[in-house]
């Protein structure tokens, strides 16, 4: 009894002596099990970069930062361990979230307990816009994407097919889940802003087997340009149904997840996908020129994981990892508000970060600066080409 | 006209693929009266098995059939034997179902596990390439699939009324406990249709995986049209399975077509419910037997 007791108050004093020299902590929230694990340790991945280059370099406010991981498997665990990161852990704030749900349940949690959450990837417009006091989100968003895809249109495609803008029929379609309904909408809004003939909106249900219909319906509205918002099943899905009944519009713009992967390429085959454009988080083809300090990004996760960066989310997650942690090295303390204040005083201009876009939040604590890059798939090659100033390549539009 | 036959031979196609699926769920379904839940993941798994085994040995996805059919088999059987049989006796019957459940769950993250969320793609050995029949262009791989699954109703229709087995299976499920008096071993029975239901799914993951990207979760998108199917058709009805998932098809495409892709479920389901009120047992169902429920 008394041997026991006297190694427990031992091992209490190692305990406390242990949190005493103890770095500051921030929680990262992300999937790391599950369905959305592959591109949720992706994410991460981005965010234990920064965190290793900010310690590099003296830490934060002079204290080593450590990274707290909790597993948002669903909506239920990203409220459990984002209670478990604030109480038990003491994290200073969060960082997130890949999955917009998760996200929007588990920001709730952290402003409830006056932490601030920072969303470095997820795109659904709910994010934002719900006057959390203590939520900021730095990557583009679904509206962004939207924007995106209509002004490659009027820029670019619309111009290569000699045709002005209020000639090109679009035809909108997406997986009906809140993900490409509202991409779709903002589609659709930019698109009639912009004089585009917006033929059809249709959403499906990404668990689809079968799109043959849709294709051949499409086909019957004579459509010059398709537009999918989708995961990678129904990508790959609509490009290889649409090869296979002949559908060739002038081009086709996929909005992120399936159409930015590499198995997606080899699913429908290169020359299938060739030509086809997308629209997603700033990938590793963009001009370095335009996002200084890709290349040393990409150096390093080679470095650390032994293979390259499987999607552009790492990137996105390090780059707004990395402003949040320069902002709070400048704050007078690890306060929330006093986070919150240096955080609000962020201003890094386009051309900047390794990602490209610029960071300063606005409305809805929003970064009005974010922004989607266009790519096109060229000779098995997600290549980006739009904007022009971060564009690697020209755009090909064929006819 | 012409779009109206494409539209058409799209749906048969479909509907042959979903046959594929459902017709093994109905042997289950109807036989040893669990609902496989882990039905969706027993063809993630066949795909999975057909995807290594063509990638691996650079054999044509059909042949590996020769081994999935096997090893499907045995996983049902597996199933049946370890997971659902000990709690044949449970006190609640409704338990088995969430085992499936748990089974379902297991086996996806098992594969999200061992090959991760991204999609395999089986080499297709030109399974994909087209056939034009008139104006109609459908891919060869549809065909097969289509004829397969009509070669394997006809197959278990007759191994279920013409062998001993077969007629075995059948008295098991009209009346478990009359069939245990005429000395059936009614235990060995439900493994071995598990099995068989099982084995189907097999056969139909082989022809489907060059055709479709495989993923831990490829089976969601098929199981609940089959469950739909299964009662379509009539608990238990292997037919009914067959014409069903025709029906299904074929609603499928012509809603996609003409009412829009965004209201095609709301059709399918809203059909599955009028078939359903008219005639509740479903299209080729005979009243079920509760027999089995007392000892």
């Amino acid at each position: 009894m008394r041997l026991s007791s006297i190694m427990a108050t031992a091992a209490t004093a190692a305990l406390i002596a242990g949190s005493a020299t103890a770095d500051v902590k921030f929680g990262a929230l992300y999937p790391f099990s599950g369905q959305l694990a592959l591109l949720g340790e992706e994410s991460a991945r981005g965010v234990e970069i920064a965190v290793e280059e900010v310690n590099a370099n003296g830490g934060v406010q002079g204290e080593e930062v450590t990274l707290v991981r909790g597993d948002a498997v669903d909506n239920n665990q990203a409220i459990g361990e984002a209670r478990r990161l604030i109480a038990r852990e003491g994290v200073k704030a969060i960082l997130g979230t890949y999955s917009s749900s998760r996200s929007i349940a588990a920001s709730q949690v952290a402003e409830l307990s006056g932490i601030p959450y920072f969303e470095l990837g997820a795109v659904a417009d709910e994010v934002t816009g719900r006057d959390l006091q203590y939520l900021y989100r730095t990557n583009p968003t679904a509206e962004d994407m939207g924007r995106m895809s209509v002004q490659m249109i009027v820029d670019e495609i619309a111009p290569a097919l000699d045709k002005d803008p209020s000639e090109v029929r679009v035809g909108i379609i997406h997986e009906d889940s809140s993900y490409g309904t509202s991409v779709a909408g903002h589609q659709e809004r930019f698109g009639e802003e912009a004089g585009l003939q917006i033929a059809t909106v249709q959403g499906y249900p990404a668990s689809t087997v079968d799109m043959s219909s849709l294709v051949l319906d499409l086909q019957g509205r004579d459509v010059d340009v398709v537009m999918q918002t989708s995961y990678q099943n129904d990508s790959v899905l609509f490009l290889q149904q649409a090869n296979e009944s002949g559908f060739k519009p002038a081009a086709i713009i996929g909005g992120g997840g399936g159409y930015s992967m590499v198995p997606t390429a080899e699913a429908v085959g290169t020359d299938v996908i060739e030509g086809v454009l997308d629209v997603d988080f700033t990938q590793y083809t963009v001009d370095p020129a335009y996002a200084p300090g890709m290349e040393d990004f990409v150096e390093t996760y080679r470095e650390k994981y032994g293979e390259e960066p499987r999607s552009g989310h790492s990137l996105n997650n390090y780059v707004g990892a990395m402003a949040i942690f320069a902002a709070i090295d400048g704050a007078e303390s690890f306060e929330a508000d006093a986070i919150v204040e240096a955080v609000e005083q962020i201003d890094i201009p386009e051309g900047e970060t390794a990602a490209g876009y610029g960071i300063q939040f606005g409305e809805n604590n929003q970064n009005e600066r974010a922004k989607m890059m266009g790519m096109q798939w060229q000779d098995g090659k997600l290549l980006t080409v739009y904007p022009a100033e971060a564009a690697t390549s020209e755009m090909r539009i064929g006819k | 006209m012409q779009t109206f036959l494409q539209i058409i031979a799209n749906g048969l196609m479909l509907g042959g693929l979903f046959a594929i699926v459902a017709v093994g769920l109905t042997l289950i379904f109807g036989i040893v009266k669990v609902v496989n839940f882990a039905h969706g993941e027993f063809l993630m798994v066949g795909m999975y098995l057909t995807y290594l085994l063509t990638s691996g040995l650079g054999v044509h996805p059909y042949a590996t059939a020769v081994a999935v059919i096997p090893i499907l088999f045995v996983l049902g059987a597996v199933t049946q034997r370890l997971l659902i049989q000990p709690l044949m006796h449970a006190r609640d019957e409704h338990i088995q179902i969430f085992a499936t459940v748990g089974l379902s769950t297991a086996l996806i993250n098992l594969a999200l596990l061992i090959f991760g969320a991204d999609i395999a793609n089986t080499p297709n050995y030109g399974v994909r390439s087209q056939i034009q029949i008139g104006s109609v262009r459908i891919l060869e791989g549809q065909l097969w699939i289509f004829l397969a699954a009509i070669l394997l109703v006809i197959g278990l229709q007759l191994f279920l009324a013409r062998t001993n087995t077969g007629r075995a299976i059948r008295a098991t499920a009209q009346n478990r406990a009359a069939a245990r008096l005429m000395g059936i071993n009614d235990r060995f029975i439900y493994v071995l249709t598990f099995g068989i239901g099982a084995a189907c799914v097999g056969f139909g993951s082989a022809l489907i995986a060059p055709l479709y990207p495989t993923s831990p979760t490829i089976g969601t998108y098929f199981v609940l049209i089959a469950f739909v199917i299964v009662v379509l058709g009539g608990l238990g009805s292997i037919p009914g399975a067959f014409f069903g998932a025709l029906i299904i098809g074929l609603v499928d495409a012509l809603s996609g077509f003409y009412i829009g892709s965004d209201l095609r479920e709301a059709v399918v389901f809203g059909i599955f419910l009028v078939i359903l009120i008219l005639k509740p047992s479903g299209l080729f169902g005979t009243r079920v037997s509760q027999a089995h429920v007392s000892p």
